[in-house]
């Protein structure tokens, strides 16, 4: 009987203390499309004083997980939904619904002293799983090749194990960075690095290279011609509603779209 | 305006009536066209491309599509088949040293339906001869038939995002977290009913209760007060960053009315007073409750020596400890360990080394509990295990396992274990 009380009050006190209800907009996930997160929700705050909204990053998988659980009201992604999270998603009664708010192209870029200008996707990946450790191998100079990388928790990290190293894993000796930003300063003072970025990333500093005769461009990635091309999702848990729904139209809005751009990601408009 | 409208009522249309009558190449096909008519910008027909493929994704995922009949899509198979070798170097009191060499095969097979949005239902066999703490069949007997057993039967019931009830024969994990097996092998499956609490405070932070009665033996007409296991183990998991996460829990778990019972016939024989194995007589009695508070760790590392250069994908350092309250002397008992390598092995090359050293007193957990491979299940011993795991392929796997094991009580008898193994799963 004592333990039953035991349990009953256990029960009670879990369910007081751990329901929580977040009043304003939090947005959770991918730092890939933080910076569209971060300059959409400042602009919609101005416009809508009234609204609060919190902007984390932590990658997909946090931002996807954050949904399914409830502890978020916006994931970001910068990959689809998987079905192991779907299924658990399904279980947890909660209908994710997928919102495609700009397009990223992943750049593979080198230094801008680096006579290369064009790599194939083989080549990349043979280069990032150590096949080919020197410039020359791909028809640079003899220099050796500083491979730079995101970390393993990085959605753009995830994007390019599967659409250019067929999930082989990075070479051990990999700089493993934590932003896009980390890469392309890498990249830019070290003559013998290749590191690869989000389209947004591309600045003179850096020279972004053609994969499989193309060039990554605005056009390129929508018309799916460019090879490393993905789209950016805002998940929700069903049809959003309230200021969710708002934000989230403001974002597909044609301004929404332009400050997609500003942020050098792909607009849907 | 029109142009907007157009855009609406195509959405309509390919969300409603293509996830059905269609697959993703077609609806690609007519969304590229559109695009050529100028009906569609490029980047508006990547959204509508994009965000349909993810519904029917999901429509699949919760059921509802029309393309896979309701039954397969609530069902799933799973199951595994391990070859073993095992070869053991036992000298026991006296001097007496023995060799066994001998083939083992484990094979598993289960079922988890969903019955309904709310319930899941498991189903299991398993090769074995009842041993709550192997599935494992050895070869011989002049090839006689192997037999099959049922190694679970539960079911889940997930109440509210928070609460998930699990009733029947049932996982051990579904009962309690434990880093090691230092109390529980985990072949066993617990019987009984489990209360699970669970709640993501933060992404950083998540806690979790379960809650716990079981079924210890109550199989006599004239037992009155059968032995029960009630268990309470809250449980938190803390991500410091992306790289770094420790997970702790303190379990309390309480074995009722064992005392003066007779022993289980899977029983080591190794807790105090236990000289005759599944007996009803004195001399198979237990003498003792078994009231035991466990506390746990575990921190994983991802990457843990990326600045040294070693792609190592994780490290995990754990342990555990006990003490069985209702006994003075022999009671607690520890392990300590490490593993490091790929978190899972899926693949060709994945490879996981682990360490384990292990102490247990004669009477800090119930002798028909602790892994049945360490010092052939006993308590009152010490022991070394050294792991490796290496993928040949996917989801086939090598593994090494050795233990060198020996007594704490009176002589110590050492043995070594060897095991090789190959693992398949699917």
């Amino acid at each position: 009987m004592k333990l039953i009380k035991l349990l009953m009050s256990a029960i009670f006190v879990f369910g007081i203390v751990f329901p929580c209800y977040a009043e304003k907009i939090v947005m959770e996930g991918s730092t890939t499309v933080l910076p569209i997160a971060q300059r959409a929700a400042e602009v919609f705050m101005q416009k809508n004083p009234q609204t609060d909204i919190s902007v984390r990053g932590g990658g997909s998988g946090v931002g996807i997980a954050s949904i399914i659980d409830g502890t978020c009201d916006i994931g970001n992604s910068s990959r689809p939904i998987k079905d192991s999270e779907l299924d658990k998603a399904a279980t947890n009664r909660k209908d994710i619904k997928a919102h495609v708010v700009a397009m990223d192209g992943i750049a593979v870029i080198v230094n801008p002293g680096n006579n290369i200008s064009a790599l194939s996707k083989k080549q990349i990946k043979d280069i990032y799983t150590g096949k080919v450790s020197g410039w020359s191998a791909v028809g640079g100079s003899g220099e050796k090749i500083v491979v730079i990388s995101r970390d393993t928790s990085s959605g753009t990290f995830e994007a390019f194990g599967e659409l250019v190293l067929d999930k082989e894993k990075v070479r051990p000796d990999a700089l493993m960075q934590a932003s896009n930003q980390a890469i392309a300063s890498i990249v830019a003072r070290t003559p013998g690095a290749i590191g690869y970025v989000g389209l947004g990333y591309i600045s003179s500093e850096v020279k972004a290279v053609a994969v499989n005769g193309v060039m990554p461009s605005k056009e390129t990635v929508l018309s799916n011609k460019y090879p490393i091309g993905r789209p950016l999702f805002m998940y929700t848990n069903g049809e959003p509603k309230g200021a969710a729904k708002e934000l989230l139209d403001f974002i597909k809005s044609s301004e929404g779209q332009k400050l997609v751009e500003v942020e050098g990601f792909v607009g849907l408009k | 305006m029109k142009r907007l409208f157009n855009v609406m009522l195509l959405a309509l249309f390919i969300a409603v009536y293509l996830p059905h009558n269609a697959g993703a190449g077609e609806v690609d096909i007519l969304l590229q066209k559109l695009v050529e008519k100028g009906v569609l910008t490029q980047g508006e027909a990547q959204q509508v491309g994009t965000e349909t493929k993810e519904q029917v994704k999901k429509e699949i995922s919760q059921g509802k599509s029309f393309s896979l009949p309701a039954w397969v899509q609530n069902v799933k198979l799973k199951g595994d088949l391990r070859l073993r070798y095992q070869y053991k170097h036992d000298k026991a009191t006296g001097d007496y040293e023995k060799d066994t060499n001998i083939g083992r095969v484990r094979a598993r097979l289960g079922l988890e339906a969903k019955v309904n949005e709310k319930i899941l239902a498991g189903i299991g066999i398993a090769t074995g001869s009842g041993d709550p703490r192997s599935t494992n069949i050895s070869f011989g007997d002049y090839n006689s038939k192997k037999t099959l057993v049922l190694d679970y039967a539960y079911a889940k019931y997930n109440a509210l995002p928070w609460l998930t009830l699990v009733g029947g024969k049932m996982y051990l994990n579904d009962t309690l977290w434990e880093p090691t097996d230092l109390i529980w092998d985990t072949d066993i499956t617990p019987e009984g009913a489990v209360i699970q609490l669970n709640k993501n405070v933060n992404p950083n932070l998540a806690l979790s209760m379960n809650l716990g009665a079981l079924i210890v033996s109550a199989d006599t007409s004239s037992d009155t007060d059968a032995p029960m296991a009630y268990i309470i183990q809250p449980q938190a998991s803390y991500k410091f960053n992306d790289d770094l996460s420790l997970k702790g829990a303190l379990s309390f778990q309480s074995f009722h009315n064992v005392k003066g019972h007779a022993c289980s016939k899977y029983a080591s024989g190794s807790n105090t007073g236990i000289t005759k194995i599944g007996s009803a007589d004195a001399t198979g009695n237990y003498v003792y409750d078994y009231q035991m508070l466990n506390p746990a760790l575990e921190l994983k590392v991802i990457q843990p020596f990326k600045a040294l250069g070693l792609n190592i994908e994780t490290l995990k350092l754990f342990g555990e400890y006990v003490n069985n309250l209702d006994v003075s002397k022999g009671a607690s008992g520890y392990s300590m360990g490490f593993q490091f390598g790929n978190d899972k092995i899926e693949k060709w090359g994945d490879w996981q080394f682990r360490y384990v050293y292990a102490m247990l007193g004669r009477d800090a957990v119930l002798d028909v509990l602790p892994d049945s491979d360490r010092y052939s299940g006993k308590t009152g011993m010490r022991s070394h295990e050294g792991s490796l795991s290496y993928g040949l392929g996917k989801n086939v796997s090598l593994g090494l396992d050795v233990y060198r094991s020996w007594s704490i009580i009176g002589a110590k008898a050492p043995e070594t274990l060897i095991q090789t193994d190959i693992n398949m799963k699917f």
